[in-house]
């Protein structure tokens, strides 16, 4: 860059001159002012021959100066106000228009679009939290729903048992009973028999007893 | 006479050596009136960049932004931010005036310090950044002046213009001095900062070529960045100075 601008800044032109198209600071105002600072010594503390000789330098430095550069001060306009500042402003406000329609405006919106969106999903997940506990709720119902229903079937499930184990139970206590019964009806019936029987071998003992005991 | 001849040699050598053309322009004629070709044509290549960028960065903006989208949002909230800061809570139809103000000054600036410009020779004066011309800076403060009477007018009407005597009539005078002074203290710090950054490193580089001018030209590159925010952050303060309420 400092090459750049070396090569191409021009020479000879001048450094410091403000002023407008009439310069200011023309020679002969300047040679006119300086017998006057003379007249009036007391107000000045600078001795006459110095004075004189700065004075010279200021006349000369001017009125050697080369005629181009001469043109040139008279040319350097720094204030030079003409149809670039209407012109500046025409073009400020139509770049205004232009980034405000390629820029400003639809990125706005798309940021501002952006942050509502993200805002909602915000709060939206907020609101699942709700949903969370709510089905949490609900799990905790149909878990208890499901235990009830479960004891009430094994509540039923055990009375149903227990009810055909007793008729079970009872069945076979009866059924045992007739059993009983017909054992022991069985027996008697037996033991009738065997009193019969034996009845009737006492009476063929009792004989063959009588017989051999009494000797005839 | 022979300090005489010294002398004049001398000046003739710091001219030399300064090289620095001010108040140089290359004049257009349009319509019977004269413009300064260089600050057109450089305004030109700014606003060509600005728009540019803006449209390759915004052309299809994503939900997660990528590097200059990024980058664009940034400067946006920026600027909303500045404007925000400045203005209050109706700050949003004032963003792209401020956002212009800021971008066009300092991509102005910066470019005067990074582009190079200097290697297009033009017949007459030199290319540089549009804003070291004072019809640039006077055009943007009389923007911003036109731009708080505007905003102060449409808020309140006529009673903006109970301002002036607020809070004594014994400010009137100096209340009506700072319609005046104020583009005008905008347009000479902007001109000025930025046209004696560009001779402070034009002087620096013609006695040392080296090295040296470095820091300056970062030191300008600061200044340049300064010298836009300042420029959009005091347009923005008007523009909330004009529009807030006066009891």
């Amino acid at each position: 860059m400092a090459n750049v601008i070396m090569a191409s800044s021009k020479p000879l032109s001048p450094p410091l001159s403000i002023s407008n198209k009439t310069p200011k600071f023309s020679i002969p105002k300047t040679l006119t002012l300086i017998p006057q600072f003379l007249k009036n010594p007391q107000s000045i503390s600078l001795s006459t021959s110095t004075l004189k000789s700065l004075s010279l330098f200021a006349a000369t430095s001017l009125s050697f100066a080369p005629p181009s550069l001469a043109e040139e001060i008279e040319k350097a306009a720094l204030f030079d106000f003409n149809l670039t500042l209407p012109i500046m402003m025409a073009q400020f406000l139509l770049l205004m228009v232009g980034l405000d329609k390629i820029y400003f405006s639809p990125l706005g919106k798309f940021m501002d679009e952006r942050d509502a969106a993200i805002k909602e999903k915000l709060s939206s997940v907020k609101d699942t939290s709700e949903g969370v506990k709510q089905l949490d709720e609900q799990a905790a119902a149909v878990m208890r729903a499901a235990r009830a229903e479960i004891s009430a079937a094994l509540n039923k499930m055990k009375k149903e048992t227990q009810a055909e184990v007793e008729e079970k139970l009872a069945e076979g206590r009866k059924r045992i009973d007739a059993e009983l019964q017909e054992a022991l009806a069985n027996l008697e019936n037996q033991k009738a028999e065997t009193i019969k029987s034996l009845d009737a071998q006492i009476a063929a003992l009792s004989d063959e007893i009588v017989k051999k005991v009494l000797p005839v | 006479m022979n300090i005489l001849l010294c002398s004049i040699n001398t000046q003739k050598g710091l001219y030399d050596i300064s090289g620095v053309e001010v108040g140089q322009h290359l004049y257009w004629q349009i319509g019977g009136f004269q413009v300064h070709a260089q600050v057109l044509i450089t305004s030109w290549v700014v606003i060509a960049i600005l728009l540019g960028s803006a449209i390759i960065a915004v052309r299809n903006p994503q939900t997660i932004p990528t590097d200059g989208q990024n980058f664009f949002e940034y400067v946006l909230e920026f600027i909303r931010d500045v404007s925000k800061t400045q203005i209050g809570e109706e700050y949003g139809p004032w963003v792209p005036f401020i956002g212009t103000m800021f971008l066009f000054i300092f991509v102005s600036n910066w470019s005067g310090a990074l582009l190079p410009w200097k290697i297009i020779q033009l017949p007459h004066g030199e290319l540089a950044a549009p804003t070291n011309d004072i019809n640039t800076t006077v055009a943007l403060a009389l923007l911003t002046s036109v731009a708080y009477f505007y905003a102060g007018l449409s808020k309140k009407g006529l009673s903006y213009f109970g301002k002036y005597i607020q809070p004594t009539p014994i400010l009137l005078p100096i209340n009506i001095l700072e319609d005046f002074t104020k583009p005008l203290s905008l347009s000479f710090r902007l001109f000025g900062n930025i046209l004696a950054d560009e001779l402070v490193v034009v002087v620096l580089v013609s006695l040392v070529p080296l090295v040296v001018p470095i820091p300056v030209m970062f030191l300008g590159l600061f200044t340049s960045g300064i010298q836009a925010l300042i420029f959009a952050t005091l347009a923005a303060a008007y523009i909330g100075e004009s529009m807030e309420g006066h009891h």
